[in-house]
């Protein structure tokens, strides 16, 4: 009984301590906001660049699509930080001219 | 009769000028690709970089490291720094300390500590003007490598074919995986002399090491048959198929690698 009565102790003065820290508290909210907007521009970056290879096989409607979301996408890019952001733009910079140039070749056909 | 005398034409202008291409001489085999890069080097205080590409481009493919990885197609263009290396692009991509290629580590690259231990590891690359012995040497890496036409350059495609070679195309947190390439048709290309055979462009062979992305819409910004008048003066510029070939891939003075439709008797 006391142990439990002393574990209750800890957890409690533990919470006490974390809620008492709005500094720390919202470093951690902070970090996991990055993190999951790392990730979201992460998948959607690699979603729209994994479909370069097939590119001649998209409609000129699904062309015109990536084309869309290579340019939704380039702003949160623009925002990380070097040498990712350098990196990764000439990436989606890539993956934008196939998709903009087949749309063109198959629009002039 | 016309053929034979195609080909009479074709083989005086390949002995004229075997030797010399718009002023350049056959290429030396084991310099062939090497870039030095020197952006930020003098400013450093170090030797620029001797870059072998022929060593690189026998263990992975062009599309990984100018596409994926993000290097530019012409050297000195990329800007590499230290900095950018220690944090995991560019060289450091591969050369992180971590990755490994077959079983053996790969030497990481930059390291912004000045140990001696250290300094003689930044020699490995920053090699230019010092007597640095080099892990590997032309010669004995490209030994048992398949050869280009008189020459002693390897023959890539060749050396590929017959299992020698195994480029690599996806390294791991860096590529995207992508689904098998769907390769468009080879097709051909008027040749602009009467004496030269028409030239059989396979999109299979450039599109499996580069992909697509490389290659359209920069090098090549139009697929639309007769639009892009291509000729020999500009390749030899370093445009069109001269932005590799004449570089890294077999030398514009192997005409019948490209001249290759068979002519009509």
């Amino acid at each position: 009984m006391k142990m439990f009565a002393m574990i209750t102790a800890i957890l409690v003065a533990g919470e006490w301590l974390f809620m008492s820290m709005p500094v720390a508290q919202s470093d951690v909210f902070h970090l996991s906001k990055t993190a999951q907007a790392q990730e979201s521009w992460r998948r959607e970056f690699e979603d729209i660049c994994s479909k370069t290879q097939d590119a001649m096989g998209f409609s000129t409607e699904e062309l015109r699509g990536l084309v869309v979301r290579c340019d939704a996408l380039k702003p949160l890019i623009e925002k990380l930080d070097e040498p990712q952001r350098k990196v990764t733009l000439r990436r989606l910079q890539m993956c934008r001219d196939i998709y903009a140039f087949v749309l063109e070749t198959k629009e002039n056909k | 009769m016309r053929p034979l005398v195609r080909w009479a034409v074709m083989s005086c202008f390949i002995l004229a000028f075997a030797g010399d291409v718009n002023g350049r001489s056959v290429p030396i085999s084991h310099e062939y690709g090497r870039v030095i890069i020197r952006n930020f080097s003098d400013q450093a205080g170090m030797a620029p970089v001797w870059f072998d590409h022929w060593l690189h481009r026998a263990r992975y493919t062009c599309r990984l490291c100018h596409v994926d990885i993000g290097f530019a197609m012409e050297a000195n263009a990329t800007k590499i720094k230290a900095d950018t290396n220690t944090k995991g692009f560019y060289c450091g991509a591969c050369h992180n300390g971590t990755r490994v290629y077959g079983r053996k580590e790969i030497f990481p690259s930059c390291s912004l500590s000045s140990t001696p231990e250290e300094s003689a590891r930044c020699n490995r690359c920053h090699s230019v003007g010092k007597n640095v012995q080099k892990e590997y040497d032309y010669a004995s890496f490209t030994e048992k490598l398949p050869k280009q036409n008189l020459s002693d350059l390897v023959d890539w495609e060749a050396a590929e074919a017959t299992g020698l070679i195994r480029p690599i195309d996806f390294l791991p947190g860096v590529s995207i995986q992508r689904p098998p390439l769907n390769v468009q048709k080879d097709f051909s290309i008027a040749s602009k002399g009467f004496w030269m055979p028409d030239i059989i462009f396979s999109h299979k062979k450039h599109a499996l090491w580069n992909g697509c992305e490389l290659c359209h819409p920069d090098i090549f910004p139009s697929v639309k048959k007769g639009t892009a008048k291509y000729s020999m003066l500009e390749i030899s510029s370093e445009q069109y198929c001269g932005l590799c070939h004449d570089h890294v891939a077999f030398p514009l003075t192997d005409c019948q690698k490209c001249h290759s439709k068979p002519v009509r008797r």
